[in-house]
């Protein structure tokens, strides 16, 4: 007997069982692959498939419950995803390190060569693009604004890299993550202490999740950097 | 008149069929072909949390995965640039 909510349309309760069923099934098979698999490059493309299933089985709940879980179960398999990819390369590193006769030269990478281009339109669109969507996140604020300023500022690092030009310093990122912690903290605790300042309490913490999801987003780009620094 | 159930079965066939290419499909030993076939199963559950009215998901599961074939990509390449076997 399942419990279900009069909030709950129709059309979604006969969804239920089929997407259950489908996220059941592409789990089976993304873990199968897994099992089969032996290189760990492999393993982590289809780890990216169990969080696909993931959505599906968190999806057929068809409530905002399902969208208020999405949310951090995409960012955490982002973030997990980036940690893993770190830490094969770092492996890799200290095993090619370790055995001197596979020492290979040090070529560029994801952006191999530096555009020679001299158009006045790749100086000037980038960093319109990247104010436009910088202030559109600022003015969304949350979740969904924090991505948008962080594809921001993304897009700048990037095009600026990718033609060999200085980009700005992007350190001190944990500092503003640790300040949006505070705000995001602040505002929760607002709300329970002053309920009648619940819009405040809310719009301080949507611009500390702002900052926090486009530091994080921004922190793509500086590892970008380490990679297209090299000429 | 747009059919909810077609889209919705339709997402449910794209990600499995988008799995099994990406588990045992043509070619996938090449990490770069599995990962291009990530994007098929993506799809079949962007239309499904279409079904579903889940904007905001939606948004955030386009944005992850933009991202994390970007990551992908780049430990990829990584990886065959130091020579190590993938």
């Amino acid at each position: 007997m399942v419990v279900l909510p009069v909030v709950v349309p129709d059309a979604f309760i006969s969804m239920y069982l089929p997407a259950i069923y489908a996220g059941l099934i592409v789990g089976f098979i993304a873990t199968m692959a897994i099992a089969m698999k032996r290189e760990e490059i492999h393993i982590l493309i289809l780890t990216d498939l169990v969080g696909l299933a993931m959505i599906f089985v968190v999806s057929a709940v068809g409530t905002d419950l399902a969208e208020a879980l999405i949310l951090p179960g995409l960012v955490v398999e982002l973030a997990e995803t980036l940690a893993i990819s770190e830490i094969l390369i770092t492996r890799e590193m200290r095993i090619i390190e370790q055995n001197p006769r596979r020492n290979l030269p040090k070529s560029s990478s994801l952006f191999p060569q530096p555009f020679a281009l001299n158009m006045e339109i790749l100086n000037t669109a980038p960093n319109f693009i990247a104010l436009l969507l910088i202030g559109y996140g600022i003015f969304l604020t949350g979740f969904t604004g924090g991505a948008v300023a962080g594809g921001g500022i993304v897009l700048y690092a990037l095009s600026k890299k990718a033609r060999g030009l200085p980009v700005l310093m992007l350190d001190g990122i944990a500092g503003i993550s640790g300040i949006s912690w505070c705000l995001w903290i602040l505002g929760f605790l607002l709300f329970f202490v002053a309920p009648q300042y619940w819009l405040l309490s809310l719009f301080i913490a949507a611009c500390g999740l702002l900052l926090k999801v486009a530091s994080k987003v921004g922190l793509i780009g500086l590892l970008m950097r380490e990679d297209i620094d090299r000429e | 008149m747009i059919s909810v159930p077609l889209f919705f079965y339709f997402g449910i066939f794209l990600a499995i069929v988008g799995s099994i290419a990406t588990a045992w499909g043509p070619g996938v030993n090449d990490p770069v072909v599995r990962t291009f076939n990530t994007e098929v199963a993506s799809i079949g559950v962007c239309l499904v949390l279409l079904c579903y009215n889940h904007v905001l998901a939606l948004l955030t599961l386009l944005a992850t995965t933009v991202v994390i074939s970007l990551i992908l990509f780049r430990a990829i390449i990584r990886l065959e640039e130091m020579g190590a076997d993938v």
